[in-house]
């Protein structure tokens, strides 16, 4: 153990001692690597253009699942349509993570059922 | 379709990490106050106000126009992690200190201080195997960072691994980033999943892995290096960080180092894990596994115990209401003294992880009753997705499909080699049980190879 604690620090310390020559003030520095990964950037996409006013408009409110985000949502949905009775509320539950192969085929399905989505509550 | 997100303060940040990763980071979200929140959140009455005060941002998020940068966003640049840092000091220590604080601000460190990862050191460690430096693992959740067998490399430097382990942490990383073992989910989610690393072949006993008492513990270099080495390279090349996108709500068992350890082979009755997982015994191998709480099934110095109580506890403790039967494992770790009197009690392994399997089904009267974790469904009904999805392979759908009728009896796993079952601890010692219950599979098998400084593991 002493052994190999040795061996860190003194190749530690030859690594900085390659930086003191030519220092005026003596100082030591250290080169160490970036031990982070790469990123490769996802394409970059906008968010759907909207505009006009919720009156007339079919609102789609996704329960994700978690615990009381029904019971928001239905909140939400009883302000709608005291604020907003020109507005249709349709209430989609998301599919649960167990079903998660389900959702490639679900996503379209939310499009089919009205104009605009409000989803929560995460997490 | 125009949207809006709800999430809470203390996810917020998550969402808009989640949201810039996934190419979309105009996405409208409001958070509610977490404060307030998840008190309120049992009934629609103590909702009201929360609601009430979001309510016009919502409608607003839903149909203002469009800002320039939200219809087009710049395209999210590649950072370039590959150039290497130079950190001053006025001397060897100061240098030293600025290099630890540097990587702690940068969120590269895990709060203890590290060994600088200089070339040097880091050129000793990739000496320690033939794979090339350049060599991609995979891609590392939740941000998909590319993990080079260098970047682990460095990683390995700064958890203060000796070059001689590098071999088995890159096995390890073979497994993390094995695209059927879920990484997003134990290293994201808000339930406190740990990864297990547990070591079987001759490398365990020539890298001086502790396997007996203390095996979860510290004191061990093998065991402390190596699962540090696998901490630091998934927080750094995955890019995580505590309540930002690292949400496990009280943290990980065993933050640090993982539950890293190696399975006793001498003092089982059985053959090794990783043999019965058809590897030869004179390959090394490294399995990582996940788990949540452990649970300690029995044994130790004081109380009485028997063997047929320990494997009775896993049978009464391992059913859950999640009903993930698709992608459920269980870790089971028995003492020495346990596997021992197991074996005396004429089972093998192969017939202990049959006797379980069998012994943990549920009759299909409570499965059809019981709501999953997540709402809307029937335990039953997801099941039977996920047998007419293929995630239960199509070789055991039949016995879903025959089990999944009144009077049947549900399996809780595909199979029964979902019960893992290793030997190690002191004799005396205590059996646990690893449970991991998630929505995709988190255990994985590899083995060592290129190793260069070891006797095995070529």
């Amino acid at each position: 153990m002493k052994r190999q604690s040795n061996w860190l620090l003194g190749a530690a310390l030859a690594c900085a001692s390659l930086f003191l020559a030519g220092s005026a003030a003596a100082q030591v520095t250290l080169e160490v690597m970036n031990p982070r990964g790469e990123i490769p950037p996802p394409k970059t996409l906008g968010i759907s253009p909207r505009g006009g006013k919720l009156d007339g408009k079919k609102i789609v409110l996704i329960d994700n699942g978690k615990f009381g985000a029904d019971n928001f949502l239905n909140v939400v949905a009883q302000i709608i349509k005291q604020k907003y009775p020109g507005a249709t509320v349709v209430m989609d539950p998301k599919p649960s993570a167990q079903t998660i192969t389900a959702l490639p085929k679900w996503y379209p399905t939310v499009k089919q059922q009205g104009d605009l989505f409000v989803f929560g509550v995460g997490d | 379709m125009p949207g809006v997100y709800f999430t809470t303060t203390e996810f917020l940040d998550d969402a808009k990490s989640a949201a810039k990763d996934r190419g979309m980071p105009g996405i409208r979200m409001i958070a509610l106050p977490a404060d307030t929140y998840y008190r309120a959140r049992a009934t629609q009455q103590e909702l009201q106000p929360i609601a009430n005060a979001v309510f016009d941002r919502m409608v607003d998020d839903l149909v203002r126009p469009l800002t320039a940068e939200e219809a087009k966003p710049s395209q999210v640049q590649k950072q370039h992690e590959n150039t290497n840092i130079k950190v001053t000091g006025k001397d060897f220590q100061d240098a030293y200190q600025n290099v630890n604080d540097l990587f702690l601000e940068s969120h590269w460190a895990d709060g203890l201080p590290i060994v600088p990862p200089t070339p040097a050191l880091v050129k000793a460690m990739l000496a320690a195997t033939t794979r090339s430096p350049d060599e991609v693992l995979g891609q590392a959740a939740p941000k998909n960072g590319t993990a080079t067998v260098e970047k682990i490399a460095v990683n390995a430097v700064m958890a203060g691994a000796k070059p001689e382990y590098f071999p088995v942490i890159l096995a390890a990383m073979d497994g993390f980033l094995d695209k059927h073992y879920d990484l997003t989910h134990v290293q994201a989610s808000t339930g406190s999943f740990t990864p297990v690393v547990i070591v079987n072949g001759p490398l365990s006993k020539e890298l001086d892995f502790n396997s007996g008492i203390g095996m979860l513990g510290h004191g061990w270099r093998a065991n402390s290096t190596v699962g540090r080495a696998l901490r630091l390279s998934l927080l750094n090349i995955g890019q995580t960080w505590p309540a930002v996108n690292d949400m496990a709500l009280t943290g990980r068992f065993e933050a640090y180092t993982f539950f890293t350890f190696a399975e006793d082979e001498a003092k089982s009755p059985w053959e090794p894990y990783s043999v019965s997982r058809g590897f030869k015994p004179e390959d090394s191998t490294v399995t990582v596994a996940s788990s949540g709480t452990p649970l300690i099934l029995g044994g130790g110095a004081v109380a009485p115990w028997t063997a047929q109580g320990i494997i009775d506890l896993v049978v009464a403790r391992a059913p859950n209401s999640a009903f993930w039967v698709h992608s459920q494992q269980y870790t089971i770790i028995l003492h020495p003294d346990c596997a021992y009197e197991l074996g005396k009690m004429g089972f093998t392994r192969k017939s202990l992880e049959e006797y379980l399997y069998e012994h943990t089904k549920v009759p299909y009267e409570k499965v059809a009753a019981t709501t999953t974790a997540f709402g809307h469904d029937k335990a039953s009904d997801l099941i039977q997705a996920a047998i007419d999805d293929g995630r239960i392979r199509p070789d055991r759908a039949q016995i879903f499909r025959d089990a999944l009728k009144p009077g049947g009896k549900v399996p809780i796993v595909q199979s029964p080699e979902d019960f893992h079952i290793f030997v190690a601890g002191g004799s005396p010692g205590y059996s646990l049980l690893f449970s991991y219950t998630g929505p995709n599979w988190a255990n994985e098998t590899k083995k060592v190879s290129g190793a260069t400084l070891t006797k095995a593991g070529h």
